[in-house]
């Protein structure tokens, strides 16, 4: 009796993770048979290098190759922005405080981990556009820059969890090393605890880089949504976005839709090369 | 009358083989002491006698009889139901003294409560925790003192009925008046139970147990009556070993 | 440049960043704050929305209880299956393989966007098995969105066990199953439930899964599994994107970002708990 039912628990327990395992491959499945009824009509290359986006027109018209890039300029600006907030954060979380005070930053960037990404939106929306056209007497507030500072925001816990984790062993490790030898504190980070935690930096990069090229809402809410090639203050559009807005217009099986379905795969594609190569930057990090 | 016995034993993790060519028999009733220097594979002795040297990631050759009867003709569970086992390190359950006693009657089969706490109330009587614990029975178990909770997991492993008890070092963490308590408490035990006892306290081993067992490098290089052991060593190895060369 | 000139830079840059983070945290809840307070009442809680169009007036509370009921579904989905997975690899799985697979695929479903996912929902379950747009659509694919979450959290919960603990089980002869379910799931209790709340505010918040598979502009509180519903998040986005009601949008954003501050509350204090026990 106990051992058919420590069979039977085990059976479950392997069926379970394994259709857990399954769901990625259903998830690439599914995207990808919706998908390929679109690049039989219009061939892959074209569709990623073509100019412009009219789901109205013909199929020709049908192209992302300005979405593709607004995705990854806004994504981009959100980076070289979040990085070096995100890396000072790390080295006074890291380096600089006790074990209350840490506690209670590292509350703080789960706040922030914490918002939703729609508030970011909203907020995004309501005070840094609407600041750009009072201000700056922008024609339009929406723009990249707008993208990429509220993805900032949204990436510097990312990057912070991720470099404190790392620049706090070494910082451990040399800290009686470096005060037996009289050098300061600071100097002693920036020799040796920043550039021995390089890797973690660049994990944190590609992490936030993936976060920032998935992000839905809150880019959605502020860069205006217009397939057009991205300028740093103009409008664009970013791949998730273009999803969430038309997907409800389409027609179920029109080539609308399938567009959709493709551009959610190339999106996919990125990520999932992008995800791999932060596997491996974590695994070595562990070694 | 015999229990265990070892028929030319060897075990090994991976390449490094940790025991060679073992053969000895383990008397009913009686305290078997297992000595020998740190390393020397007498603890790999114990968790071979009741196979969880496989759990550990190593294996064996040779022949372990249990009852006359191959232990591998035995189902696992069962062997480990009946060979019981308490480590080193105290491994009380985070849950109150009460469920620690009952984990393992619950899961035979017991769920009768009053057989249940005349259970917990026998086996505290026997690891003499009873009287100290002031029948408080509901005590978060690791709020115990070290002594008392390895008492307390010496008491769990009682709860299974088991036939032979094998016990990894259980006083190297606890002090001497702790280490009295027990080693009575393992006097009066076997006279029910089998007891095999790995201690690299000699004057432990003098003092409670029946037979004793030297093994220096894997080998076992004298087994025989403590008496004789201590007294009259026939292995040169030995005798150094007890004048306290390898330390 | 000297050392000293450049010690001091290194410091104004770190300073400033820091307090920056602050300022920004502090900004968004302040903001919010202020200009929610005023929109918040019984009826804005309480009532339902009301006005042309839609929400312009009366209050958010279907939103309030769709969001819950869509949290609790992500919450049982992901977490049956992010158990199994966890106590799967942790101590089932006898290959390092495998081991490092199912941690790949992990990771990849962590950073699959959750638009994906709600592509995904939308075709698999909304169109293909006939969910509909429905609470059933929209939380499972809350759920799978969550689920690498709380694999990940349980697996470091299972594996942070003395191990000798797990051994002195088995030395009584006790079968691994029986040991998962009375010794090692009761010893990490509060950690998995910790985990499994944050995942849940992190579900609640989520729009984009939504969008496709469940969310509507207005719906009461759904009957059964079947129905749409409505969600804060996905209201927020709405009374902002169409310009219906700015004051409305602000409270709806108050009460969300309340409900996921008490939420990781919860999560944090349970999870404090946990690290006393062990």
């Amino acid at each position: 009796m106990k051992n058919i039912g420590e069979k039977i628990f085990k059976f479950i327990m392997k069926f379970l993770t394994l259709f857990s395992m399954l769901l990625l491959a259903f998830i690439v499945i599914f995207i990808f048979k919706e998908s390929i009824v679109f690049f039989k009509e219009v061939p892959i290359l074209k569709f990623i290098s073509g100019k412009t986006w009219n789901p109205l027109g013909s199929p020709d018209d049908l192209s992302i190759l300005p979405i593709i890039l607004g995705t990854a300029y806004v994504s981009f600006v959100g980076i070289i922005i979040a990085l070096p907030i995100g890396v000072g954060s790390a080295v006074v979380l890291s380096s600089y405080t006790g074990d209350k005070m840490k506690r209670f930053i590292r509350g703080i960037v789960d706040v922030l981990a914490g918002i939703p990404s729609v508030v970011y939106g909203f907020i995004g929306l309501l005070v840094l556009v609407k600041f750009f056209e009072v201000k700056f007497s922008f024609s339009s507030g929406e723009s990249v820059l707008a993208g990429g500072i509220i993805l900032s925001i949204m990436m510097l816990p990312y990057i912070i969890s991720t470099c404190d984790e790392s620049m706090e062993k070494v910082y451990k490790e040399y800290a009686q090393y470096s005060n037996a030898l009289g050098v300061s504190k600071s100097y002693m980070i920036r020799k040796i605890v920043i550039p021995e935690s390089r890797r973690s930096i660049l994990a944190s990069i590609v992490l936030a880089l993936g976060r920032g090229m998935g992000e839905t809402m809150a880019v959605m809410m502020v860069i205006g949504n217009a397939p057009i090639m991205p300028k740093l203050l103009k409008k664009c559009q970013t791949i998730p976005s273009l999803i969430a807005l038309e997907m409800g217009m389409a027609e179920v099986g029109s080539l609308h839709y399938h567009s959709l379905f493709a551009a959610g795969f190339i999106l996919m594609l990125i990520l999932f090369i992008i995800n791999i190569f932060l596997y491996f930057i974590k695994k070595r990090m562990d070694i | 009358m015999d229990i265990l016995t070892t028929n030319n034993l060897s075990v090994s993790y991976g390449n490094r083989k940790v025991l060679k060519d073992l053969s000895m028999n383990i008397m009913e009733n009686k305290i078997t002491a297992i000595i020998g220097p740190s390393g020397c594979g007498k603890s790999t002795l114990l968790t071979t006698l009741n196979l969880m040297i496989e759990e550990n990631g190593g294996n064996f050759t040779g022949k372990i009889f249990f009852k006359d009867k191959d232990i591998l003709s035995y189902e696992k569970d069962e062997i480990r139901r009946r060979i019981g086992m308490v480590f080193q390190k105290p491994t009380p359950f985070p849950f109150s003294i009460y469920k620690n006693l009952t984990y393992a009657p619950k899961y035979y089969g017991i769920k009768d409560r009053l057989k249940l706490n005349s259970i917990v109330e026998d086996t505290l009587r026997k690891v003499g925790l009873f009287d100290e614990i002031n029948h408080d029975i509901n005590t978060k178990a690791t709020k115990l003192s070290g002594g008392q909770q390895q008492r307390l997991c010496i008491g769990r492993a009682l709860t299974v009925e088991p036939e032979v008890l094998l016990l990894d070092e259980p006083c190297s963490q606890l002090d001497f008046k702790n280490t009295a308590n027990i080693e009575d408490m393992l006097l009066k035990l076997s006279r029910d139970y089998t007891i095999v006892i790995v201690t690299h306290n000699l004057s432990q081993a003098k003092r409670i147990s029946d037979y004793t067992a030297f093994i220096l490098d894997g080998e076992l290089i004298e087994y025989g009556e403590t008496e004789e052991i201590f007294t009259n060593p026939k292995d040169n190895r030995t005798k150094e070993y007890i004048e306290g060369i390898y330390g | 440049m000297s050392e000293k000139i450049k010690d001091s830079l290194f410091k104004i840059w770190i300073i400033l960043s820091t307090l920056l983070m602050f300022t920004v945290v502090i900004y968004i809840f302040g903001y919010i704050f202020k200009n929610g307070i005023a929109s918040i009442n019984m009826e804005f809680i309480f009532g339902d929305p009301k006005g042309i169009p839609i929400g312009s007036e009366g209050g958010i509370f279907p939103a309030i209880i769709g969001s819950l009921f869509l949290m609790i579904i992500a919450c049982i989905f992901a977490s049956i299956l992010a158990i199994s997975t966890a106590v799967y690899t942790v101590f089932y799985c006898r290959f390092k393989k495998i081991e490092s697979i199912i941690h790949l695929i992990v990771q990849c479903m962590a950073g699959t966007p959750s638009i994906i996912l709600g592509l995904f929902g939308y075709t698999l379950l909304v169109l293909y098995l006939g969910l509909g747009r429905s609470l059933l659509s929209a939380g499972l694919t809350l759920g799978i969105m969550i689920f690498p979450y709380i694999e990940v959290r349980v697996e470091k919960t299972l594996r942070e066990i003395d191990k000798s603990i797990v051994e002195s089980s088995y030395v009584l002869g006790i079968s691994k199953a029986y040991t998962i379910f009375k010794l090692i799931l009761p010893i990490c209790k509060k950690d998995i439930i910790s985990a499994i709340t944050l995942a849940g505010g992190f579900a609640m918040g989520a729009a984009a899964p939504i969008i496709l598979t469940g969310a509507v502009i207005f719906a009461p509180i759904p009957k059964s599994l079947s129905s749409p519903v409505m969600a804060l998040p996905f209201h927020l986005y709405i009374l902002t994107g169409e310009g219906i009601s700015l004051e409305k949008a602000y409270g709806t954003a108050l009460v969300l970002i309340m409900i996921l501050l008490i939420i990781n509350i919860i999560s944090v204090v349970l999870n404090m708990r946990g690290r006393e026990h062990s």
